[in-house]
C-alpha cells in the first residue's frame, strides 16, 4: 500500500466506509441466494410457506431424500447424463482443439487458411440461429434424442475458442523443439503427443475450465434435442421440476442444489484458476 | 517450416478428417439446410411446398418478430449500462485502497455467472413469486404490502424485470475481466495523478477508462453478443409472456417451430436471427470504434 497518498480527511473515511457498503452489498447478494436455498431446503413445505426467510426451526433431509429416492423425478439419471456429457465433451474438445490448433499454427498446407477462416467463422456465428436447422438435421438424419446427441453440437461449439487459444500458444513455442525432436527421430505423431502436449498443459487445462461450465449449464439444445426423460440433461430435468413442484419451494431448492453441487464445489476449490481461466478465454476468444 | 518436422498430406487429413466433419456438420450443414428450408411451406409433417419469399414477406409484417428483436435491442441497451457499466464502478471501489477482502468480493462477485440460466431463472422465479417470494416479502415486512405485486405478470414492466437477473447474473463476471486490465495499469500513472491533486473520480475517467479501452470493448461486443442470443433465462422466467411482452427472437423461433410446428418459418426465422444478430454485432463495433476515434480527434 502506498504510504504518503494516505490522508485522513473525514470526506476519505465516509467515501471509504461508502464503497465497502457497496460491495458488501454487491458480493452478498451474490451469495444470498445460494445460502437462503441452502437453509430453506432443509425446511418442509409448510414451514417455509409460513415464514420464507427464517432459519429452519426443525431442521429435516425429507426433500432431499424424497428427490432421491423417488424414481418418477430421474434427478439419479439426468446427473449421470450431465456428468457423462460433460467429461466426453470436455475431452474431445481439448483433444480435438489441441491436434487442429496444433496443425494450423505449424504445418503449412494449402487448406490452411481456409480452414482458420472456417473456424474463426464459427466463432462469430450466432448459435442460437442453428436451434431449429440443428434439429431439422438431426432428426433427419436420425441423430436426436441418442445418448451421444448433444456431444456433436457441445463439441462443434466449444471447438473454435479452443483451437484458437491452443493456436496462439503454438506460436509461442519456439519451433527448435520440434527441430530437435525431428533430428532425435520422433515422427509427427510422438512430437505432437510426446514433446508439446506437455508444454501445452496451461493452455489446454483454459480450455477444459471453460468448457465444464458450459457444458454443464447448457440448455436450449438440450431442450431441443432431447425427447426422452431418460436421457434428460440437468438443466432440462430441473425445468420439469419447476411444473411438478410447482408450490413446494423447499423441494425444487433441495434438486437444484443437488444439481448445482459438482459446479459449486468445484468453483470454490479452485476459484483462483477458473476466474483465471475464464477471463483469458473471453479477453482471447 | 522445416521440411523435418513437415507430416505427410495424409496424415494431416487424418488427424484433421474428425474435427473439420463434425465442425461442418453441427454447423454449416444446418445453416444452410435453414436458409433452403425457409423457402418452404412446411408445417413439419412430410409435405413440403415450394413458396418462395412468402415467408420473408410474412416476417417483414410479423409485429410479434419486430417485437421480440426490439426487446433483443433492449437487453443489449440495459446490459452494457447495468453489467459492463455497474462492472466499471465497482472495479473502482475494490481497487481504492480503502477497500480490503478483494479477493472475497471477486470470488462471491463471479460466481453467479457459473451457474447455469436456467437455475437463476428459477431462483429468481421464487423471488419474484407473488406469495412466496422475497420482494413481497420485504415489501411487507418494511409496512409497503401495497406495493407487492405479481411481478412477471406485469407486462409493461416485464422485461425490466426479467434483465434484472441476467444483469445480476453477469456484473461479477465483466468485474473480473475490467479488474485484470486494471490490475497491468502501470500504479505510478495514478500515483502522479494523485500528486497533481486528481481525484478517485477523475482518474477513473481520464485515466482508467482510455487505457483499458480496448478491454471496455470485449466486455461490450460480448454484452452484445450474449444478449441477442438470450434465450435460456427467459424459457424458464416467462416464456414470453404475458403475451408477447417479454418475447425474443430466440423464444419466438421455438414457439413457431416447435409449439405451431411451423418449420419452414421457424427455418426463416433462424435465418432472420442470424443475419440480424451479425448485423448488430459489426454494426454496435464499427460504432464504437468510430465514437472512440471521434473522441481522440
Amino acid at each position: 500500500m502506498d504510504k504518503k497518498a494516505k490522508t485522513n480527511r473525514p470526506g476519505k473515511l465516509i467515501g471509504g466506509f461508502f464503497m465497502n457498503l457497496v460491495l458488501w452489498i454487491f458480493s452478498l447478494s451474490c451469495i444470498f441466494p445460494l445460502v437462503w436455498m441452502l437453509y430453506s431446503s432443509f425446511k418442509e413445505k409448510r414451514a417455509f410457506n409460513a415464514d420464507i426467510i427464517g432459519l429452519p426451526k426443525s431442521p429435516t433431509l425429507i426433500n432431499y431424500i424424497r428427490i432421491l429416492t423417488n424414481k418418477d423425478y430421474h434427478l439419479g439419471e439426468s446427473m449421470w447424463n450431465s456428468v457423462r456429457t460433460t467429461v466426453l465433451s470436455i475431452v474431445l474438445i481439448v483433444l480435438f482443439s489441441y491436434v487442429v490448433g496444433y496443425i494450423l499454427a505449424r504445418v503449412r498446407f494449402k487448406l490452411n487458411r481456409v480452414l482458420y477462416a472456417m473456424f474463426l467463422m464459427g466463432m462469430l456465428i450466432p448459435v442460437h440461429s442453428l436451434l431449429v436447422p440443428i434439429y431439422v438435421v438431426f432428426r433427419n438424419c436420425g441423430l436426436s434424442n441418442r445418448w451421444f446427441t448433444l456431444l456433436l453440437p457441445y463439441i462443434s461449439f466449444g471447438l473454435p475458442m479452443g483451437i484458437f487459444l491452443v493456436e496462439g500458444y503454438v506460436k509461442g513455442i519456439p519451433v527448435s523443439l520440434e527441430e530437435a525432436a525431428a533430428i532425435d527421430g520422433s515422427t509427427f505423431s510422438k512430437t505432437l503427443f510426446q514433446v508439446i502436449l506437455p508444454i501445452c498443459k496451461p493452455i489446454l487445462v483454459t480450455v477444459a475450465i471453460i468448457q465444464v461450465f458450459s457444458c454443464w449449464n447448457e440448455f436450449s439444445f438440450a431442450l431441443v434435442l432431447i425427447k426422452s426423460v431418460g436421457l434428460q440433461t440437468v438443466p432440462l430435468a430441473l425445468t420439469q421440476f419447476k411444473g411438478q413442484f410447482a408450490s413446494d419451494y423447499p423441494k425444487q431448492m433441495a434438486a437444484m442444489l443437488i444439481t448445482m453441487a459438482p459446479i459449486v464445489v468445484l468453483y470454490f476449490a479452485f476459484s483462483k484458476q477458473i476466474i483465471k481461466g475464464m477471463v483469458s478465454g473471453a479477453v482471447k476468444g | 517450416m522445416l521440411s523435418t518436422i513437415k507430416p505427410s498430406k495424409k496424415t494431416i487429413f487424418l488427424y484433421l478428417l474428425v474435427p473439420v466433419a463434425l465442425f461442418v456438420f453441427t454447423v454449416f450443414v444446418p445453416l444452410i439446410t435453414a436458409l433452403f428450408y425457409s423457402f418452404f411451406d412446411w408445417k413439419g409433417g412430410p409435405v413440403k411446398t415450394f413458396s418462395g419469399i412468402s415467408n420473408y414477406a410474412q416476417l417483414f409484417h410479423d409485429g410479434t418478430f419486430w417485437t421480440a428483436f426490439g426487446h433483443n435491442i433492449y437487453l443489449v441497451v440495459i446490459c452494457i449500462i447495468g453489467q459492463v457499466g455497474i462492472a466499471f464502478v465497482l472495479v473502482m471501489m475494490v481497487n481504492s485502497k480503502l477497500v480490503k477482502f478483494k479477493t472475497i468480493h471477486r470470488t462471491f462477485g463471479f460466481f453467479p455467472s457459473t451457474i447455469a440460466a436456467v437455475c437463476i431463472g428459477l431462483i429468481w422465479n421464487m423471488i419474484y413469486h407473488n406469495q412466496y417470494g422475497i420482494i413481497n416479502w420485504f415489501l411487507k415486512a418494511i409496512g409497503r404490502p401495497d406495493l407487492c405485486q405479481v411481478w412477471l405478470n406485469n407486462s409493461k414492466w416485464v422485461m425490466l424485470y426479467v434483465s434484472i437477473p441476467l444483469i445480476w447474473q453477469y456484473i461479477g463476471y465483466y468485474m473480473v475481466i475490467i479488474l485484470s486490465a486494471v490490475s497491468s495499469i502501470d500504479t505510478e500513472i495514478f500515483e502522479s495523478a494523485e500528486i497533481d491533486g486528481a481525484n478517485g473520480f477523475q482518474k477513473a475517467l481520464y485515466i482508467t477508462l482510455p487505457l483499458i479501452k480496448n478491454t471496455m470493448l470485449v466486455c461490450i461486443t460480448l454484452c452484445v453478443a450474449g444478449n441477442m442470443k438470450a434465450f435460456d433465462n427467459i424459457y424458464v422466467m416467462t416464456k414470453g409472456g404475458p403475451g408477447t411482452a417479454s418475447m425474443v427472437m430466440a423464444m419466438y423461433g421455438y414457439q413457431v417451430s416447435f409449439s405451431q410446428t411451423n418449420m419452414g418459418y421457424g427455418s426463416c426465422i433462424s435465418v432472420a436471427i442470424f443475419v440480424l444478430s451479425l448485423l448488430v454485432i459489426g454494426g454496435s463495433q464499427g460504432l464504437i470504434k468510430r465514437l472512440t476515434r471521434e473522441k481522440e480527434a
